[in-house]
């Protein structure tokens, strides 16, 4: 039996040269929450409006609930989409953006349904009071919840957002993270989230699908994910990983830092060492390391986060290599500005990407 | 605490300066003439001198001869239809313009376009419709030619027909320029979202895009009510005289001296447009939209 709400195969979408979607193939199943992630061009949004049906592919099939739903008009696939900047109607008062697809919508339906269901949604997202006021009227994080409201209402099975979170401060943000979550357990339906933040990507998915170029380079979940990027660029993209380039032959790798044993190494098509910030260790530069990776570095500065601290180093040539002190493990160590010091790390901690891959 | 006061103190200052030149200007070019027109439509004409003694008589004249109160109606008609023909003529232009061409630069070109026929002088403009509407005109021949009909229409110069075609491609404009602005500044996410809850075109229209550029139709329709009521060249180039608005009546009485009852006639056409404003004005919030 097909299980998948959603299924794109070989979807490709060009604007004159440029490949915004190149055969992107996914599937997704009931009830699932899937972040995509990548950075600004790299075809998330493009993804999400050839799935809403806002614009149409050259190449491939989209399906929905088992119905191949390709060419068919946006406002017949039952498909919500939540916009960035929200897409309110402002000359509509809350209640009435809330109901206006069950109000203007196929089939019709009676004004009391409408009215039930209008408020039902603005209750689920706790707006109960506002109904009659303008969206004009009411802050970034009740419009927020009024865009989601309005899409919600449509109970539809599949829920596209595009960076939903994006134009709220830091602040909201996180509770609305929470928020969107707990909406989404509670109505059972599939959210497709698009996300530029790394953070917000791996915190919300069930599963991160990471996009580059219009390709889809990496499907995990966010564990699988953050631990074994598939390949450099994931990693780059996740934040949270140093990239040293070299070359990798025979089971070691040569970079920078010195030749390390790298005995498993995923393919990639260039050669490149990945290092997590927070496995990264800092030595005074007498404390000659004896075997392993050493590399000089000057330390420039600090950033105090909370609960851990951003160290950075300039390893020469401009390259910054950044370590990550958690304050659970103790508290830090201070660095002078302008000293050189030696960071090291355990290699068997580290991902090594190659065209000589063992895996 | 005394400095905030210094500073309101001097922005209080600079407000009365800013203000003065436009109060002198609206004063002298505004006020006094307007007073100036209430107060003489009171004085006394004879044939063929004016005192300023207090009378009735020249507004008693108007209410109670058919021909001024009949141009009034004929005003308010042709007021009436040429800001629907304006309007029929002018939104679905607009909405092109200003919605469905995606591309701004595209769209500016278009307006500019649309302006194009200011570059000649009114009068001009007028007059140009002559010879494409009269009996032997180029309407005529173009129709006679292709078989449409056997005899020249005569009913298209020299009629109110005339006066409404012109004065429908003269103030076109003036409907199109700002609905297309209010529909250009349409968020298009808000379409796509309308489309994404199941709406279709015609409820897309009514619902959404329509109810947002009716700021741009009402300040579309301010500028060609003030326009054609106070008109008098195209109803007296295009009518034969057949066609008397308001204006035509206080051309021809300045014309023959009867200041009186120009000044009368011009006040009612000011109470008239202040009510049409003031009608339109009620429609929308425009301080919300600026």
């Amino acid at each position: 039996m097909d299980t998948s709400v959603f299924r794109l195969e070989g979807v490709t979408k060009r604007y004159g040269d440029l490949v915004a979607l190149n055969d992107a193939s996914l599937e997704v199943g009931a009830n699932e929450y899937l972040s995509f992630l990548g950075p600004s061009g790299s075809g998330k949004t493009t993804l999400l409006r050839v799935i809403a049906g806002f614009e149409a592919p050259e190449a491939g099939r989209i399906y929905f609930e088992g119905r191949d739903i390709t060419n068919v008009q946006a406002h017949e696939r039952g498909i919500g989409f939540v916009f960035q900047n929200f897409a309110l109607f402002p000359h509509l008062t809350v209640m009435q953006n809330v109901g206006f697809g069950l109000t203007h919508g196929k089939p019709a339906m009676a004004a009391s349904e409408v009215e039930r269901r209008a408020a039902e949604m603005i209750d689920l997202v706790g707006l109960s009071g506002m109904e009659g006021r303008g969206v004009d009227q009411i802050s970034g994080g009740q419009r927020q919840r009024v865009a989601l409201a309005r899409t919600l209402a449509m109970r539809p099975k599949l829920v596209l957002l595009d960076e939903p979170l994006g134009a709220l401060d830091a602040n909201l943000r996180s509770r609305m993270r929470s928020e969107l979550r707990a909406i989404r357990e509670r109505l059972g339906v599939t959210f497709l989230h698009v996300t530029g933040s790394e953070t917000e990507a791996l915190a919300m998915g069930d599963r991160v699908v990471v996009l580059d170029r219009g390709t889809i380079i990496q499907t995990g979940t966010p564990g699988e994910v953050y631990d074994s990027p598939a390949s450099p660029d994931v990693a780059h993209f996740l934040n949270r990983y140093n990239l040293f380039d070299g070359t990798l032959s025979k089971g070691n790798f040569t970079g920078s830092f010195g030749a390390v044993s790298a005995p498993s190494a995923t393919r990639a098509e260039r050669d490149v060492y990945a290092v997590r910030y927070d496995r990264v260790k800092v030595l005074p530069l007498s404390a000659k390391a004896s075997d392993g990776p050493a590399l000089k570095a000057t330390f420039i500065a600090s950033e105090y986060l909370g609960s851990s601290i951003m160290n950075f180093f300039d390893a020469g040539q401009g390259h910054l290599v950044e370590m990550e002190h958690h304050l659970s493990l103790g508290a830090p160590e201070i660095y002078e500005p302008k000293q050189d010091y030696l960071l090291t790390w355990n290699p068997e901690q580290a991902i090594v990407f190659g065209r000589e891959a063992t895996i | 605490m005394t400095d905030t006061v210094t500073i309101q103190d001097r922005q209080s200052k600079v407000t009365r300066w800013l203000l003065i030149p436009g109060i002198v200007w609206m004063s002298l070019f505004l006020v006094v003439p307007i007073a100036m027109i209430v107060y003489v439509s009171f004085w006394t004409q004879t044939t063929f001198n004016i005192s300023s003694d207090p009378t009735l008589a020249s507004w008693k004249q108007f209410f109670s001869s058919d021909t001024y109160t009949g141009s009034l109606w004929t005003t308010i008609r042709i007021w009436l239809i040429v800001l629907a023909t304006t309007f029929i003529v002018g939104y679905p232009t607009a909405l092109f313009v200003g919605l469905f061409v995606k591309s701004k630069t595209l769209s500016t070109v278009l307006l500019v376009v649309c302006v194009i026929p200011f570059w000649t002088s009114f009068l001009i403009r007028v007059l140009a419709w002559r010879p494409m509407l009269g009996k032997e005109g180029a309407i005529n021949i173009v129709l006679l030619k292709i078989g449409i009909i056997q005899q020249p229409i005569e009913v298209l110069l020299f009629t109110e027909l005339s006066v409404i075609i012109g004065m429908t491609q003269i103030y076109c404009v003036f409907m199109v320029g700002p609905i297309a602005f209010m529909l250009s500044r349409i968020d298009r996410n808000i379409i796509e979202a309308a489309r994404d809850l199941g709406a279709g075109f015609g409820r897309i229209f009514w619902k959404i895009i329509f109810p947002l550029s009716l700021p741009g139709v009402v300040v579309g329709a301010i500028f060609v009510s003030v326009m054609v009521l106070g008109e008098f060249a195209t109803s007296g180039a295009l009518s034969g005289r057949k066609v008397n608005l308001l204006g035509n009546i206080i051309v021809t009485q300045v014309g023959s001296l009867k200041w009186a009852m120009a000044s009368v006639v011009g006040v009612v056409l000011t109470i008239v447009m202040g009510i049409v404003i003031a009608g339109l004005l009620r429609i929308v919030d425009l301080k919300r939209e600026l």
